[in-house]
């Protein structure tokens, strides 16, 4: 009997050791441990066996039953998960399980970053409406009903007095309405201009436009604040120059042109030859302005700037074409993690 | 507006350097764009004289040249058929850019070089006209008149010597259309003075009034007409120095009445017309409104539908000119016009804006118009006019000037104090400063003293050419715009106001960095797109009245249709493989609104957009590979969903009935519908010839935020032991997890803390039509530790609730 157990023992672990599917281990397991199985079968045998041997006899059988079981167990799981263990503790150059990567878009990330600058300047955000009326977008701001200043915006109309904004200073009109200075906000959002597509221009875009209404702001202040932003934004060594400009809503209204970073001022076809980048519109809050909301000009002052979100971003990542931005290629979206 | 150096001499004299004049001018608001030198284009090309011809030793049809180029002589070999002795020709020596290259089909530029030609040195090139762009003759070299002498530049032989200024005029200065303009504003920026005197007038004959009557009928659209008549002049070419002023500022020559005309328009910037007074009937003009629906034909040969508030100019019979646009057909100065009158009028700005607006024809004249012309230059414009008529074209002046200017506009008087100009602009300007540069721009400043608190303070005569100064800010403008904008100090400190309230962070802030660090890439699209794909959500969308295409003719309610675009976009491109979120608005506009909405009838609403498609996972070795479903993209959103404190979030599945997506889940924080999360329909995927699965969840931003658990205080850690029991249900297929939870909580198991579900599972040893959900439960107490009994009691209630309410029984 003991012979007998020793022989299936070589038996069926040679069996499971030659074995290479679970099939094949299936049908050993069948063989030796079902109920009808050789082992079994010398478990039925067992009361055969003289009394006082079968305490041994019995332990010998267990010990056969226990080692062909975690054999088989032990050569299962090594077919279910082939090689991997042995592979991974052998190379540890291995990549790890890696996910997928996110980016934030170029638009929103300069944006976020403008704002933060303006947030450590003390401006709060403020919000409008796209869908506006003429005289938020035009009227209150001092655009004459039949004055070609509107020219330099063409829009997109819903009704005759319902557009779409062209611009996000009709927010400045909106925060003034609803609130008593000092006033110190910055207002992000999108805007839309009826222009025809090209590599320039789209026919949306973003702004923030920034507005500072207290007593005894002065054009001073505009500036330094500006040159405050400009050097945080473009580097600490930037050559700057403010020139005067026209926007109906200010006055005096001016451009802050800085040196172009793409020839450090050499001239390229990107600063047009000047060596001059424009990147923002600046000026006092005209009078009109603060009478439309009921504010008092000789009491109050402010300053108002805008700038176009887009071609900071084009000119910071070097994008020549302002429809990429929009089409959404995670091939360019990509380079933003 | 090109600005000629040349012509701005006549009125100043300018030492400086073009660039620098153009870098004052461009910070004084009169942005210098470029800055072109005329001559440069003909740099390297001199006059010469041809000494001596040889015939070409080797070549037939060359010619060995001697070429006296004024300080040399140079050996150049042509190849022209008509090279002489003796002729006057341009050369272009080595190292000059020749325009047009006659022997290459697109007439490219090339630099000439010394060459040898069939072994024979060349040191130039004799010029076509073709070759430098001054005519079409390809045949023969250029012969010049002999008086010219060898050496002589060809730009001054061509009296190209001079740089042209092309500056952006913004709107508010029509004055500075306008040669006299833009020399006032350098005569105020340099302290110059401006040399200006009043055309001397000749007139002969009967007055004006025998010949001509002028009615206007709409003082208002036309406050000021005034006329000239010129009689007995010879239409022809303009003399040289004419022709040139026109062509260094971009006009082509017409004829010498015209020219003057546009002379006249670009010295002073005031727009006038001359009109064949031969075909004007009646000897009459009448300006009126034109008769809605009237038609006219305008010289450009194109016929146009008048509208009723347009002013029109008139003979006794017909419209003549559309005022301030342009003049008709009928009336122009043609080569047998031998009598003009010349009309000098002021038209009121928006009138003329709203006819160009209607016929889209913007001119040189509507320009000036709509900007503001100047109603005190229609006199002197017209007397400059009549004598530069009578130089160059001969004829008699008629006396006087019909002048109907009922209303008299007069200068604005304006005063700044010099207080409030500090104020404003935080500088310390002196009343002297501030004086002198009023007295530059030729606003005659009278000083003033109001008070003592206020100061001195200065009375301003604004010239009728500056419609833009209207109050005393405009005038603080120019003090700061002459004095330079750098003449404002910086400062290292600006006062801030301390804000009492700290506004609430955006929602978007939060999300936005969750999603990226989950591996989603934020996109940002259009939020218009065609009025096919607006109609898809079956509600009434807002409709843009003047798109610029179809495919953008109305605003979005949903991003899901922008979405799929882009997805369209990077599989097309081979990645099928994404992640992607958006923050837009939607928008929508209050049912049957109409034509008559106002802005309160619209709504915009802010959203978040997710969407994930292909497989869940990039490529490991040793992870099974398998495709995103909806539980992916739910998990993301649960994530989020903990993170930023929306609780109790439910998926409830509807028989979705919109367009876009099918097996939708409505998605609900506190019973509050803040989405919808699906798989995008079938139908619609392949619109976009997309052929995989793709998931959306479109969410409410302002849901969201309304949502939010507000901040709660501490809850002290649990001090006794959680205890964790396993348990797996077999149950009808149908019957769903939610419901399951459900029984579970309401079987007053008043220990258990949490469900998860950990294992799903179907197959033969559990039976047809039954599936297996394991369950982890966790039971913990606040004041004692759970013992072995409690645990049992309470999973035998929640076993118990099970198997009586749902019929489900326990896998052993």
């Amino acid at each position: 009997m003991v012979q007998h157990i020793e022989s299936l023992r070589a038996e069926a672990l040679s069996a499971i050791e030659r074995a290479h599917t679970s099939d094949e281990l299936e049908q050993i397991r069948i063989t030796y441990l079902a109920r009808k199985g050789s082992i079994g079968d010398l478990f039925d045998r067992l009361k055969t066996v003289p009394a006082p041997d079968r305490p041994v006899i019995g332990k010998l059988l267990n010990d056969l039953r226990t080692a062909v079981q975690t054999a088989l167990d032990a050569k299962l799981a090594g077919l279910s998960a082939p090689a991997a263990p042995a592979s991974a503790e052998s190379d540890p150059t291995l990549p790890g399980r890696r996910g997928w990567v996110g980016s934030e878009h170029p638009i929103t990330a300069t944006m976020a970053e403008i704002g933060r600058i303006f947030a450590g300047m003390g401006f709060q955000v403020a919000t409008g409406p796209e869908i506006e009326d003429d005289y938020h977008n035009f009227e209150a701001l001092n655009f004459a009903p039949d004055h070609p200043a509107r020219d330099m915006q063409d829009t997109f109309f819903i009704t005759e007095n319902v557009l779409l904004r062209t611009h996000t200073t009709p927010v400045q009109i909106r925060v003034m309405e609803q609130q008593k200075p000092p006033v110190r906000v910055i207002m992000p959002g999108r805007v839309y201009r009826n222009e025809a597509i090209s590599a320039r221009s789209y026919c949306l875009f973003h702004q923030v436009d920034g507005l500072y209404v207290d007593t005894g702001v002065t054009f001073s202040d505009l500036k330094s604040t500006l040159l405050a932003f400009a050097r945080q934004f473009y580097g600490s060594s930037i050559r700057y120059r403010f020139r005067a400009s026209y926007f109906p809503f200010t006055e005096p209204s001016a451009e802050m042109d800085i040196t172009c970073f793409l020839c450090s001022g050499r001239g390229c076809r990107v600063c047009k030859q000047t060596g001059w980048l424009e990147i923002l519109g600046c000026g006092m809050v005209h009078p009109n302005v603060f009478r439309a909301v009921k504010y008092d000009p000789e009491r109050l002052s402010g300053y108002a700037f805008g700038m176009g979100i887009e071609r900071i971003a084009m000119l910071r990542y070097g994008i020549d074409d302002i429809r990429i931005l929009y089409e959404n290629d995670i091939r360019f979206l990509r380079q933003f993690r | 507006m090109k600005i000629s150096l040349n012509w701005l001499n006549k009125y100043l004299t300018i030492d400086e350097s073009p660039e620098s004049l153009a870098e004052r001018l461009t910070l004084a608001g009169l942005e210098v764009e470029s800055i072109e030198k005329l001559a440069a284009r003909f740099n390297g090309f001199l006059l010469g004289k041809v000494i001596s011809t040889d015939k070409h030793p080797n070549a037939d049809r060359l010619t060995v040249c001697r070429v006296d180029c004024g300080t040399e002589e140079r050996q150049i070999v042509c190849g022209a058929p008509n090279v002489a002795a003796g002729q006057t020709v341009i050369v272009g020596l080595p190292g000059a850019v020749v325009p047009h290259d006659q022997h290459s089909p697109e007439g490219i530029p090339f630099v000439l070089r010394e060459v040898k030609i069939r072994n024979v040195e060349s040191f130039g090139m004799i010029c076509s006209a073709f070759e430098l762009g001054l005519g079409d003759d390809k045949g023969g070299i250029m012969i010049l008149p002999d008086r010219y002498r060898a050496g002589t530049p060809l730009a001054d032989y061509l009296r190209m010597n001079d740089t042209v200024f092309e500056i952006g005029v913004t709107p508010n200065r029509p004055d500075a259309l306008s040669h006299i303009g833009v020399a006032r504003d350098v005569a105020a920026l340099y302290g110059k003075r401006l040399r200006n005197r009043p055309a001397a007038v000749r007139e002969t004959g009967a007055p004006i009034g025998s010949y001509l009557k002028v009615r206007v009928d709409d003082p208002e659209g036309c406050p000021r007409y005034s006329a000239r008549l010129i009689r007995n002049v010879r239409v022809g070419p303009s003399p040289e120095w004419l022709a040139d002023a026109l062509l260094h500022v971009g006009i082509r020559p017409v004829n010498n009445i015209v020219d003057v005309t546009n002379y006249i328009l670009m010295d002073t910037g005031h727009p006038l017309h001359a009109f064949d007074y031969r075909m004007l009937k009646g000897s009459e003009i009448v300006v009126r409104r034109a008769v809605p629906g009237e038609k006219f034909i305008t010289l450009d040969h194109r016929e146009r539908t008048l509208g009723g508030g347009m002013v029109m100019i008139c003979d006794g019979e017909k419209p003549v000119a559309i005022a301030g646009v342009m003049g008709g057909l009928d009336s122009e100065i043609s080569d047998q016009t031998t009598d003009v009158v010349l009309e000098g009028a002021y038209f009121n700005p928006p009138f003329i804006r709203r006819t160009s607006k209607a016929f889209g024809l913007s001119t040189d004249a509507s320009q000036r118009f709509e900007r503001g012309a100047d109603p005190g230059a229609t006199l002197s414009a017209l007397d400059a006019a009549a004598s530069l008529i009578q130089s160059v074209a001969g004829g008699e002046i008629a006396r006087g000037t019909i002048d109907v200017y009922t209303k008299k506009i007069k200068p604005k008087k304006v005063t700044a104090r010099l207080q409030k100009i500090n104020d404003i602009l935080g500088t310390t300007f002196s009343d002297k400063q501030v004086f002198r540069v009023f007295v530059n721009l030729g606003f005659q400043p009278v000083p003033m003293t109001t008070s003592s608190r206020i100061g001195r303070s200065f009375r301003c005569t604004i010239p009728t050419y500056r419609p833009d100064i209207l109050e005393e800010i405009d005038l603080i403008e120019e003090v700061a715009r002459i004095s330079g904008y750098d003449r404002v100090p910086q400062k290292e400190i600006s006062a801030i106001r301390l804000h009492e309230t700290v506004p609430p962070v955006d929602l978007r802030t939060e999300v936005s960095p969750l999603l990226i660090g989950r591996g989603f890439m934020e996109i940002v699209t259009n939020s218009m797109q065609d009025i096919a794909v607006s109609a898809l959500g079956g509600r009434e969308f807002v409709k843009i009245a003047n798109p610029i295409t179809k495919e953008m003719s109305s605003m979005r309610q949903s991003l899901i249709p922008g979405l799929l675009e882009v997805v369209r976009h990077n599989i097309f491109h081979g990645a099928g493989d994404l992640r992607l979120f958006e923050f837009g608005k939607v928008y929508g506009v209050a049912e049957g609104a109409g034509e008559n909405a106002v802005r309160s009838n619209y709504r915009e609403e802010s959203r978040l957009i997710t969407v994930v498609t292909g497989m869940a996972d990039p490529v490991a070795w040793d992870r099974k590979q398998r495709k995103s479903d909806i539980f992916d993209l739910r998990g993301e959103l649960e994530t989020v969903f903990a993170k930023i404190s929306l609780d109790n979030s439910k998926f409830i599945p509807y028989s979705s009935t919109d367009a876009l997506t099918q097996t939708g889940m409505r998605v609900e924080i506190h019973g509050t519908y803040i989405g919808l999360l699906g798989s995008v329909h079938k139908k619609i995927l392949a619109q976009y010839g997309i052929e995989q699965e793709v998931y959306v969840a479109e969410l409410s931003m302002d849901a969201m935020s309304r949502s939010r658990r507000g901040r709660e205080k501490f809850r002290p850690l649990a001090k006794f032991p959680v205890v964790v029991r396993d348990v797996a249900f077999i149950m009808d297929r149908q019957i769903e997890h939610q419901a399951v939870v459900e029984e579970i909580f309401r079987s007053g198991a008043a220990y258990l803390r949490s469900v998860d579900l950990f294992d799903v599972f179907q197959g033969e040893q559990i039976g047809e039509g039954k599936k297996s959900y394991a369950y982890k439960l966790e039971f913990s107490a606040d004041d004692h530790t759970l013992t072995q009994e409690e645990i049992e009691r309470q999973m035998n209630s929640i076993i118990r609730r099970c198997t009586e309410t749902l019929h489900l029984s326990v896998r052993q």
